[in-house]
């Protein structure tokens, strides 16, 4: 399951076919790179490699064929040399990408020979998204911890992240004991702990934001690199600290082999380090780690190998529901891997910020229940503010019945809300008094034939029951429109009218024209929530001269 | 240069202020911390005895995740400096694929003093020096010793 570092201080890179060089990853030159276990075929193009001998700035390239399964034709390896030199390191693109849909793979595989064609083919119906990493040789290490953080965001539990900022911290000890230095270290571990911290932040805060906390964290080069490096110190830490696990996999002591191989700046994961993450930091806490190796290797049918590290509960039993990292591996890179139900998680942790209503309902019932008072002495400030009344009710007719002005020319104070509430009529000679009262019925009727709207009406109805109004056609008609407006920004609020209040007085309605009998606002009318079909009433017969019209009350 | 990186450099300035390794003096610009002068005296025991090293030592912008390069100012006939106006020195730790983020800069001045007591011939940048080294002592010695006298005083 280890592999064997095959070359001391050699880099190996093994490259995609020529077909579709510009698909697969490249390496920064002098990067280190020997992942492959023991137990797998040679990768593809089998034992091509390019090796890197001593000094960094006299490399010499060399062609070497080792696997006896692929026998490349000249004009194949000519090709192959003619790729090895001009190869660049690919240094552009995100250091992590955006998750995106694993049909792009099949896509960019569909001229490559069948084995990859085939393996690739049957990933979407499996791994529906992945991400891809910069490959600047630490693609492997980045991998894993950008996954680790993003499998602890999966559970969306804050009290998980600050869990794991403790337990990491323990893990110090075994920093101590490695020899690393904690001034120095510590700079590497604040990033990871900062990181933690924040995204913690914005799960509190219910915002759906730590999803994008985590992807700028990892494309801020500096941030990232503190967090790989830290990871690295602690897989080196964690194979120094059991060395008898790995010793029979090293070619060369513990000490040297993590010195080389897992601190050195430059050098990409290998199984050992992969291994080592493993039990250090991931099987800890739970997780799995997969990594599924898209190469030429032949599986079963058109599956791809699969390593998975899998957690044990301390009792030894396996866990039950698990959450798993996935890593997809292709010669020489690695990328992350995504199961459909992997990314279910985190969507729906974006739609919780919904049940967070109530403080909202709240605020706005002690606001209303200030300012209705308020409004009559500064009518204009508020009523800029567009959307606010919708009906207009709260201050319009306060300001016009206090003011105690006869003559309708109420325009000066309407004007702010002009473009929300028609004007009044001016031909209603209507006196004050009249108006106080008609203002409190029609706002009662109001919220309790239409209780969703808004609750700037509470106030009003107190006045209900004690002056059935006179009624007053006129005005009821024209500005009917007006104040039944819908909507409005106010949620339902617990502070509302129940929708029975007042329906004690269901007859007590003064506006009995044709129009609003024939509407539902009418209790008579059937679609009226208060539904009460009309009684006959001898009295009122004969002192009602229009059924249409002036239909007074006769209780 | 990130704000990390700064922390860590102004750090180590720090460190190396109370713990310089004798024989040694470094300058520090406060507008352009990422570059340190460093005054090195030839140390006693070997060939470069009584002359003085002006060295410079560039932090990169990705520091620690990067080596900081050192290159010697004054000529210095050494297999392991390049025998140019760069005057460049790259090998063990300095080298980027051996470099790890947790060294730190005092361990660099400690490799380059040593590395002027013990050339290390089997890593040499420049072979024909090496090769002198190895096969004729005595004339790398001469030439050495020579060479302080004509630009190191």
């Amino acid at each position: 399951m280890m592999s064997r570092p095959s070359v001391l201080a050699a880099g190996f890179h093994a490259y995609p076919p020529p077909a579709f060089e510009h698909v697969v990853h490249h390496h920064h030159p002098g990067v280190s790179y020997r992942p492959l276990p023991t137990s797998r075929p040679p990768e593809l193009p089998a034992g091509y490699s390019q090796q890197h001998t001593g000094h960094h700035a006299r490399t010499a390239t060399q062609v070497r064929m080792s696997g006896p399964a692929y026998m490349a034709s000249d004009e194949e390896l000519a090709q192959l040399q003619k790729l090895s030199q001009d190869y660049q390191p690919e240094t552009t693109g995100p250091l992590v990408g955006e998750r995106q849909s694993t049909s792009a793979l099949a896509h960019e595989y569909r001229d490559a020979d069948p084995a990859y064609r085939v393996k690739t083919a049957s990933l979407p119906d499996k791994y529906a998204f992945f991400r891809t990493c910069r490959g600047d040789g630490h693609c492997g290490w980045r991998a894993i911890a950008f996954t680790y953080f993003e499998a602890l965001l999966r559970a969306a539990d804050v009290t998980r992240l600050e869990d794991e900022h403790v337990r990491l911290r323990s893990m110090h000890n075994l920093l101590n004991h490695a020899g690393f230095a904690e001034d120095v270290y510590n700079d590497f571990a604040d990033e990871a702990f900062e990181l933690l911290q924040r995204l913690a932040d914005s799960l509190r805060a219910l915002d759906g934001s730590a999803d994008a906390v985590l992807l700028d964290a990892f494309n801020d080069p500096s941030v990232a690199m503190s967090i790989i490096t830290y990871f690295k110190l602690l897989a080196s830490a964690w194979i120094q600290s059991h060395p008898n696990d790995y010793a029979p996999f090293l070619d060369y002591d513990v000490k040297t082999y993590c010195s080389l191989n897992i601190e050195a700046a430059q050098c990409e994961i290998d199984h050992v380090g992969i291994n080592a993450l493993a039990e250090a930091v991931v099987k800890p806490i739970g997780f799995a780690l997969e990594v599924l190796y898209l190469d030429r290797s032949q599986g079963q049918g058109d599956e791809i190998d699969t390593h998975r590290f899998e957690p044990t509960a301390p009792n030894g039993q396996p866990l039950q529901s698990i959450t798993t990292m996935r890593l997809l591996y292709r010669p020489g890179h690695y990328d992350i891997l995504y199961k459909v139900e992997d990314v279910a998680s985190p969507m729906l942790q974006q739609q919780q910020p919904v049940p967070t209503q109530a403080p909202l309902q709240v605020n706005l019932a002690g606001y209303t229940d200030e300012f209705v008072p308020m409004s009559s002495n500064m009518p204009d400030i508020m009523t800029m503010i567009p959307g606010l009344y919708p009906s207009g009710i709260g201050q319009r007719w306060p300001s016009l019945s206090y003011d105690c002005d006869p003559n309708p020319v109420p325009q000066p104070q309407i004007t702010p809300v002009s473009a929300y509430a028609p004007t009044p009529t001016p031909a209603a000679p209507v006196a004050s008094s009249h108006q106080e009262y008609i203002t409190p019925v029609r706002a009662s009727h109001i919220s309790y034939h239409n209780p969703p709207s808004n609750h700037i009406q509470l106030q009003p109805p107190v006045n209900i029951p004690m002056h059935p109004a006179p009624p007053q056609p006129s005005l009821s008609i024209d500005r009917g429109p007006a104040i039944v407006e819908r909507g409005g920004p106010f949620r339902p609020s617990m502070y509302e009218l129940e929708p029975g209040f007042g329906s004690g007085q269901p007859h007590s309605l003064p506006f009995q024209t044709s129009i609003f009998r024939n509407s539902h606002y009418n209790t008579a009318h059937f679609l009226n929530p208060d539904f009460q079909p009309e009684e006959w009433s001898p009295d009122s017969e004969y002192a009602t001269g229009n059924r249409g019209r002036h239909k007074s009350t006769s209780q | 240069m990130s704000t990390g990186a700064k922390k860590r450099i102004m750090r180590e300035y720090g460190e190396c202020m109370s713990d310089t390794p004798p024989g040694m003096k470094i300058t520090f610009d406060e507008q352009n911390m990422t570059e340190w002068e460093i005054l090195l005296d030839g140390p006693e025991q070997s060939v470069y005895a009584g002359g003085h090293f002006k060295l410079k030592l560039t932090f990169p912008n990705e520091y620690p995740f990067k080596p900081p390069v050192v290159s010697f100012k004054t000529k210095i006939y050494h297999p392991n400096v390049s025998n140019d106006d760069k005057g460049s020195m790259c090998l063990g730790l300095l080298r980027p694929e051996e470099w790890k983020p947790p060294n730190k800069v005092v361990a660099v001045l400690r490799l380059i003093q040593t590395l002027l007591i013990e050339p290390n011939p089997d890593d040499a940048i420049e072979p024909s020096i090496a090769n002198e080294y190895k096969e004729n002592r005595k004339e790398f010695d001469k030439t050495a010793k020579d060479w302080v006298k004509r630009y190191a005083k």
